[in-house]
C-alpha cells in the first residue's frame, strides 16, 4: 500500500514522458499480442472463478446445513477453486514471461539506438543517464501487462462483488456503498502527506552513497594515511538525519494503516450485520451470510487499485524514458545510395568545413588538403577545434556545412563501416572494450591473430606492461586497472592494428610521460610508414616529428608547412605556451565524443 | 548457499533491538485479536442471534467484533513506532558495518583491487531496511492473523483444527522445500541484472570508440547476450513460483473442502451448529487464506530478496578486520629508507615489474624517480609506503623492516588521483594534521600556491561538495600538496601528484615541499622534476640507474635524450 512517490518529478515534462511511454507500450502490446491475449483470457477466467467461489461456498455451506447434495456442491466448489488457482498460477508465470520478453525487447532496441546515435548522442544522453534508462527504466515496464490486467481484474472484481452482494440482497450492496467514501478519503490523506519525509530520506541516503564513492576515488590516499576509521565516521555523518526522516516515514505510514485497518474490517462487519438481520428474517441463508463477508472483502480489495495505478504511471514513465532515446534521430546517417570505397593512397580534401558548437562556429569554412602518405600534425590553441576537425574525417561528426573527401569521394557517400575501416582513430582516453586485453586491441579487427596483436602492441610500447599482467594478453579487462598512459598505448595499438589508409591520433599520447612518448612515436613511425596520418599535437616535439603542420587558428587553417618553417613565428610558438595554469577540467576542448 | 552467513549478519544487527521486537510482538498479538475472535463471535451471532430469531443479540455479538476491530486498529497504530524502533537502528548499524567493511575491503588488497560494486553497498543496506520493513509491516500482520485464525479454530473445533493444521504444515513444508531453489534462481536474476549494467557501461561509455571501430553490431551483441541471459533467468525464476499451486491447495483449499465434507459428521457427533460452520469457514477464508497467499507471494519474494541481498552484504562484510596496529618498533632512530634487492610481480605468472632493486635514501634526501611509464614507478611508490610487500628482498625504515602501521605515521603518499571529500576546505587541507592552526594553513597554502583558489572559494570554511564540485584537476592536486606540506610525516612520496599542474606551478610546489625539511621522493611526470632533485633514480625496464643530474647526463644515453628532448 505504501510506496515511494516516484511519479511527477516535473509535471509538464512527465505528462509528455508518459504520453511517449503509452505510445511505446501500445507498440509492445501489438508485438506481444498473442501472449497478451492468452494472459487476458487467463485473467478473465481467474476473475470469473474468484467471483463464483463465494456462491459455490454458500451453496456448499447450505447443503451441509441441510445435509443434501453436499457431494455435488463441494465438488462444484472444488472445481471452482481449482480453476481459480490454475488460472492464477498461469497468469503469474505467463505474466513474468511476457514481462521478461518485453524488457529484453526494450533493451535491445534502446542499445541499438544508442549505438546509432554515436558519440554525439552522449551530449543529450550522458553515460550514467543511458545506463539508468537501460537497467531501471527498462525493467519497470516488465510489470506492465500484469499490472494492466490486474487493474482491469480489480475493477471487474469490485463491480462483480458489489453486483453479487446486490443479487444476494440489495441491502447488502447499499451497506457496502455507505462505507466506501471514508475509505477513499483515508487513501487521499496518505498521498498528500507521504511525499516530504520520503524525499528527505532519499536525499540523506544519497549523501552517504556519494561520500562512499568519493572515498573510493581516494582509496590510495586513505590506505596510505591509515585513516579508514575517520573516513567511516565522515561517510556516516548524515546517518542521524537519515534516521529522523526514516522515523517520520513510519509515522505517516502508521497513521494511514490505522485508518485502513479500521475501515476495511468495519465495512465487512456492517455488511455481515445487515446480512444477519436478513438471515433472521429468512431473506438470506447462512451460506449467503458467509458469502457476503467474502464479497465485501473482495470489493474492499479494490483499494489496491490505487497502488496498481501508481505502478502503471511508473511503468509509463519508465517506458517514456526509453521512448525518448528511441525517438532521438542520429546526426550521422548512412548514405541512401552508397558508393564503393575507391582504391587510393589516402588523400584527404576538406572544403569549406564549418562546425558549430555552443552557438559559435568553431570551424568556419575551413579548407585543407592532406597529401597521401603524409604525416600531418594538427596544432592550435586549446578550444580551437582540433578534435572536431579530425572527427569529421571518419564521420564521428558531420560538419554543419562543407564536405570532406577521401580519395576523391565525399565521405558521406561511403558505407559507414567501410569508411571507418579506412580511417582508424586513437584517442586521448580510449575506451577499454571487449573481454580481454587482446580483444580491446583487436576491437576493430576481431579476426586478428595473437602475433598481429602483439606486433601492434609492440609498436605502441604496450607489449611489456601487457605481458607483466597476471594472464598477459588474456587478462580480463575488469582485472587490469590501467593508468591513463597505459590505456593510451592500448588505443594506439588498436589504431596500429587496423588496416586503415588514414590514421588519426587525437591527442593520443598526451598522458604519456616524455620518455614514453618518444619511444612510442619512434615505433609508430615505422608502422604508419606509407599511410596518411593526422596527429593532434600539444607538444612542440610532436609537431616537429610530422612532415607538415596544419596550424588551426580562428576556425581556419592559418598555415600548412613544416614545423621548422613555422617555429620562428612567435604566434605559432605561443600556441604551445598557452597552457592554462591548471589544465584539464579548467578548459575542456570541445571534443567530438566527450 | 548464502543463507547461514546472511542469517548471522541479520542476527548480529537485530540483537540490540530485542526490547523493541518484544513490544512489536505484543502489539501484533493485540492486533490479531479481532481475527482470532471473528469466527467465534460470528458463530455466536448466527446461532444465538440471527438463526434463533433474536437479531438484536446477533447484532450485539457483531458489535463486540466491531469493538475488537477498533482495538485492533489502535494496536496497528501502536505497532509503527516499534517497527521504526526495530528497523531504523538496524539500518544504522548495518550501514555502519557495511561502510566500514567496504572501506576495509577497498584498502585491503592491492591498492587498485577495490572490488566492483563496493560503492553500491549503501543501496543494498537500504534494500534490507525496505524489505524488512515490508516484511514486518504486511507479512507479519497477515501471518499473525493466520495464526490467530488457527488458534480460534482450535477453540471452535479442536479436531478439525488439528487436521487443518496438519494440512497447512504440509503446505508450508512444500514451500520450504523449494525455497533453496527459488533463492538460487532469484540470485541469478540479480547477478545477471548487475552484469547488464557492467557490460552496457563499457559499451555506452566507449560509444565513440565502438563507432570509430565500426563495431556497433558486435557491441550490441555483447550486451544483448547478457540482456537475454537475464530474461532467461527471470523466466527460470518465474517457473519456480508454480510451487504456489500445491501450497495453496494444501494450505487453503483442502482444509475448506474437508470442513464442508466432514460437516455432517461434525454436526452429528460433535454438536456442530450452522453458526460453527459459518465461523470455521470465516477463519479459513478471511484469516488463513490471506496468510498462506501472502506467504507464497509477497512473503516468498520478500524472503528471497532479503536472503539474496543479505547474502551479498555478508560477502562484503566477510573481510577480516584490519590487523591491530602493532606497537611502534622501538629501535627506529632515523628515517632512512632502504630497499634491499627488492623484486615484485603482480602475479607469479607475470613478469616482475621491479627486479632486484637496491636503493638507499638517507633522511632529508630529495629524490626524483624518472623513466617511461609502465616501468614500475607507481609500484615502487607502493613498496616504499608499505602498501605492497615485495616477493623477494625487503624494505627497511631506519634499519628495521617496514611495518605498514609505522609507515602510515612516518610516510605520507600523495597519489596522482587526488582525494577531495565532502567537508569544509579546512578539513581537506588538515587531513593529515587535524590540529593545524590558521597560521600553519596560511603558510602551507602560500607555499604550494593555492592562495588564489582559497580566496575564490571564500576561505577555509568553504564547504567542498561531494565529488569536489568546481575544483579543477590542478586545484585538487594543489589541495593535496598543501595537505602533504602540513603532514607531520618526515617522509613524503609524491606519485605523479603534480601531473595536472602547469610546469611553473609544479616547480613552486615541489620546491616548497623540498624546503619543508625531511625526505621528498618525487615520482616524476615531467623530466623537469629531476633537475630539482639531489638524486635521480632512472627506471627503464629491469635496469635502474641512480645518480645526480650531472652523472646521469654522462652515464645514461636515455636520460640525456629525455632531458635534451624536453628542451627542444
Amino acid at each position: 500500500m505504501v510506496r515511494k512517490p516516484t511519479v511527477d518529478a516535473a509535471p509538464g515534462g512527465s505528462a509528455l514522458l508518459r504520453a511517449g511511454g503509452r505510445r511505446l507500450m501500445r507498440a509492445a502490446v501489438r508485438r506481444f499480442r498473442v501472449r497478451m491475449g492468452v494472459l487476458a483470457a487467463l485473467t478473465a477466467v481467474r476473475v470469473a472463478a474468484t467471483l463464483t467461489t463465494p456462491v459455490m461456498l454458500a451453496r456448499a455451506i447450505d447443503a451441509a446445513q441441510a445435509q443434501e447434495n453436499l457431494g455435488a456442491a463441494t465438488t462444484a466448489l472444488a472445481v471452482t477453486l481449482g480453476v481459480a488457482i490454475l488460472a492464477d498460477a498461469g497468469e503469474d508465470v505467463l505474466g513474468a514471461y511476457c514481462g521478461s520478453h518485453l524488457t529484453a525487447w526494450l533493451r535491445h532496441r534502446m542499445l541499438g539506438r544508442v549505438l546509432a546515435l554515436g558519440p554525439q548522442g552522449r551530449r543529450r544522453f550522458p553515460t550514467g543517464d543511458v545506463l539508468s534508462r537501460l537497467t531501471e527504466s527498462a525493467s519497470g515496464p516488465a510489470a506492465f501487462p500484469v499490472l494492466l490486467l490486474a487493474a482491469a481484474a480489480a475493477i471487474a472484481s469490485t463491480a462483480g462483488a458489489v453486483i453479487a452482494l446486490a443479487l444476494i440482497d440489495w441491502w447488502l450492496a447499499a451497506a457496502f456503498a455507505a462505507s466506501v467514501p471514508p475509505l477513499v478519503l483515508a487513501l487521499r490523506v496518505f498521498v498528500v502527506q507521504a511525499t516530504e519525509p520520503f524525499a528527505r530520506y532519499q536525499i540523506s541516503q544519497a549523501a552517504i552513497a556519494t561520500r562512499l564513492l568519493d572515498a573510493r576515488q581516494g582509496i590510495r590516499t586513505i590506505q596510505a594515511s591509515g585513516t579508514a576509521d575517520a573516513e567511516a565516521r565522515r561517510i556516516l555523518a548524515p546517518l542521524p538525519e537519515l534516521r529522523e526522516a526514516g522515523r517520520e516515514t513510519w509515522e505517516v505510514q502508521g497513521r494511514v494503516s490505522r485508518r485502513l485497518a479500521l475501515l476495511a474490517p468495519l465495512t465487512q462487519v456492517v455488511v455481515v450485520a445487515v446480512a444477519g438481520v436478513r438471515l433472521a428474517t429468512g431473506d438470506v441463508t447462512t451460506g449467503q451470510l458467509v458469502a457476503s463477508a467474502s464479497y465485501a472483502a473482495m470489493a474492499v480489495a479494490s483499494a489496491s487499485l490505487f497502488d496498481t495505478f501508481v505502478q502503471l504511471l511508473n511503468c509509463q514513465v519508465g517506458a517514456g524514458r526509453i521512448e525518448e532515446v528511441l525517438a532521438a534521430v542520429p546526426a550521422v546517417r548512412p548514405p541512401a545510395r552508397p558508393r564503393p570505397v575507391p582504391d587510393g593512397p589516402g588523400r584527404l580534401r576538406l572544403r569549406r568545413v564549418t562546425v558549430r558548437a555552443g552557438g559559435r562556429a568553431v570551424l568556419d569554412g575551413l579548407d585543407l588538403d592532406v597529401p597521401p602518405g603524409a604525416a600531418v600534425a594538427v596544432v592550435g590553441a586549446s578550444g580551437a577545434g582540433k578534435s572536431l576537425l579530425v572527427a569529421t574525417i571518419g564521420r564521428l561528426l558531420d560538419p554543419d556545412d562543407g564536405h570532406v573527401e577521401l580519395d576523391g569521394v565525399p565521405v558521406t557517400a561511403l558505407p559507414l563501416p567501410r569508411l571507418r575501416h579506412a580511417v582508424a582513430y586513437a584517442f586521448e582516453r580510449p575506451a577499454p572494450l571487449g573481454a580481454t586485453v587482446h580483444d580491446t586491441i583487436a576491437y576493430a579487427r576481431p579476426d586478428a591473430t595473437r602475433a598481429e596483436v602483439r606486433r601492434a602492441a609492440r609498436a605502441a610500447a604496450a607489449d611489456d606492461f601487457v605481458r607483466a599482467l597476471p594472464e598477459g594478453y588474456d587478462t580480463p579487462l575488469a582485472r587490469a586497472p590501467f593508468s591513463g598512459g597505459e590505456l593510451q598505448r592500448l588505443g594506439l595499438a588498436r589504431a596500429a592494428l587496423a588496416d586503415a589508409r588514414i590514421v588519426v591520433l587525437d591527442d593520443a599520447t598526451s598522458s604519456l610521460d616524455t620518455a614514453t612518448e618518444l619511444k612510442v612515436t619512434e615505433a609508430l613511425r615505422r608502422v604508419l610508414a606509407g599511410r596518411t596520418s593526422l596527429v593532434v599535437a600539444r607538444r612542440p616535439a610532436t609537431a616537429a616529428r610530422a612532415d607538415l603542420v596544419a596550424w588551426l587558428d580562428a576556425g581556419r587553417i592559418r598555415a600548412l608547412a613544416p614545423h621548422a618553417e613555422l617555429w620562428p613565428d612567435p604566434g605559432y610558438r605561443a600556441v604551445f605556451d598557452a597552457r592554462p595554469a591548471a589544465d584539464g577540467a579548467a578548459a575542456p576542448e570541445p571534443a567530438a565524443g566527450a | 548457499m548464502t543463507a547461514p552467513p546472511a542469517a548471522r549478519l541479520l542476527h548480529r544487527h537485530v540483537r540490540g533491538q530485542w526490547p523493541a521486537v518484544r513490544r512489536l510482538a505484543a502489539w501484533s498479538a493485540v492486533e490479531a485479536v479481532p481475527t482470532f475472535a471473528s469466527g467465534l463471535l460470528l458463530s455466536r451471532a448466527v446461532d444465538r442471534g440471527f438463526l434463533a430469531g433474536r437479531p438484536l443479540t446477533g447484532l450485539g455479538w457483531l458489535a463486540a467484533l466491531a469493538v475488537l476491530y477498533v482495538v485492533g486498529a489502535v494496536a496497528t497504530g501502536r505497532v509503527y513506532p516499534w517497527l521504526a524502533a526495530t528497523v531504523e537502528p538496524l539500518r544504522d548499524s548495518l550501514v555502519g558495518e557495511v561502510v566500514s567493511a567496504a572501506l576495509r575491503r577497498m584498502t585491503g588488497g592491492a591498492p587498485d583491487a577495490a572490488g566492483a560494486g563496493v560503492s553500491q553497498v549503501t543501496e543494498q543496506a537500504e534494500a534490507v531496511r525496505a524489505l524488512l520493513g515490508a516484511a514486518l509491516r504486511n507479512v507479519r500482520q497477515l501471518l499473525s492473523a493466520g495464526v490467530a485464525a488457527l488458534v480460534g479454530l482450535t477453540l471452535l473445533a479442536p479436531r478439525l483444527a488439528l487436521a487443518v493444521g496438519l494440512s497447512v504444515a504440509l503446505g508450508v513444508a512444500v514451500f520450504g522445500a523449494f525455497v533453496g531453489l527459488q533463492v538460487r534462481r532469484y540470485r541469478a536474476v540479480v547477478l545477471r541484472a548487475e552484469e547488464i549494467g557492467e557490460s552496457a557501461a563499457a559499451v555506452v561509455h566507449g560509444v565513440r570508440d565502438v563507432v570509430a571501430c565500426a563495431a556497433e553490431d558486435r557491441a550490441a551483441d555483447t550486451v544483448g547476450r547478457v540482456v537475454d541471459a537475464q530474461a532467461r533467468a527471470l523466466r527460470a525464476y518465474a517457473r519456480t513460483r508454480l510451487v504456489r499451486l500445491p501450497v495453496l491447495a494444501l494450505g487453503v483449499h483442502l482444509p475448506l473442502l474437508a470442513l464442508l465434507l466432514l460437516s455432517p459428521y461434525l454436526t452429528a457427533h460433535q454438536g456442530f451448529t450452522a453458526g460453527d460452520i459459518a465461523g470455521a469457514v470465516a477463519y479459513l477464508v478471511t484469516g488463513l487464506q490471506p496468510a498462506v497467499t501472502v506467504l507464497v507471494d509477497a512473503g516468498g519474494t520478500l524472503l528471497l530478496s532479503l536472503a539474496v541481498v543479505l547474502g551479498r552484504l555478508a560477502e562484503i562484510c566477510a573481510v577480516p578486520a584490519a590487523a591491530a596496529p602493532s606497537a611502534l618498533p622501538a629501535a627506529v632512530e632515523s628515517f632512512d629508507v632502504e630497499t634491499e634487492r627488492v623484486t615484485f610481480a603482480y602475479s607469479p605468472r607475470a613478469a616482475p615489474v621491479i627486479e632486484d632493486l637496491s636503493l638507499y635514501v638517507p633522511e632529508g634526501t630529495h629524490l626524483a624517480v624518472v623513466g617511461p611509464s609502465g616501468t614500475g614507478k607507481s609500484t615502487l611508490a607502493n613498496l616504499l609506503t608499505g602498501l605492497l610487500a615485495p616477493q623477494r628482498g625487503r624494505v627497511t625504515l631506519g634499519g628495521v623492516p617496514l611495518d605498514p602501521a609505522h609507515a602510515r605515521t612516518a610516510i605520507t603518499l600523495i597519489p596522482q588521483e587526488s582525494y577531495i571529500f565532502a567537508a569544509p576546505l579546512r578539513d581537506n587541507l588538515a587531513y593529515l594534521c587535524p590540529q593545524a592552526s590558521k597560521a600553519r594553513l596560511d603558510d602551507a597554502v602560500h607555499a604550494v600556491g593555492l592562495g588564489e583558489t582559497v580566496e575564490r572559494l571564500g576561505g577555509y570554511d568553504a564547504e567542498i561538495p561531494p565529488g569536489g564540485g568546481g575544483l579543477s584537476q590542478g586545484e585538487r592536486q594543489l589541495v593535496t600538496l598543501a595537505r602533504a606540506y602540513l603532514s607531520p610525516a618526515p617522509i613524503l612520496v609524491l606519485d605523479e601528484a603534480t601531473s595536472h599542474l602547469h610546469p611553473a606551478a609544479e616547480a613552486r610546489a615541489e620546491r616548497a615541499l623540498a624546503d619543508r625539511g625531511g625526505t621528498l621522493i618525487v615520482i616524476a611526470h615531467r623530466i623537469s622534476s629531476a633537475e630539482r632533485a639531489d638524486m635521480i633514480l632512472l627506471l627503464d625496464g629491469p635496469s635502474a640507474v641512480l645518480g645526480t643530474h650531472e652523472t646521469l647526463l654522462r652515464r645514461s644515453p636515455l636520460y640525456a635524450e629525455l632531458v635534451g628532448h624536453w628542451h627542444t
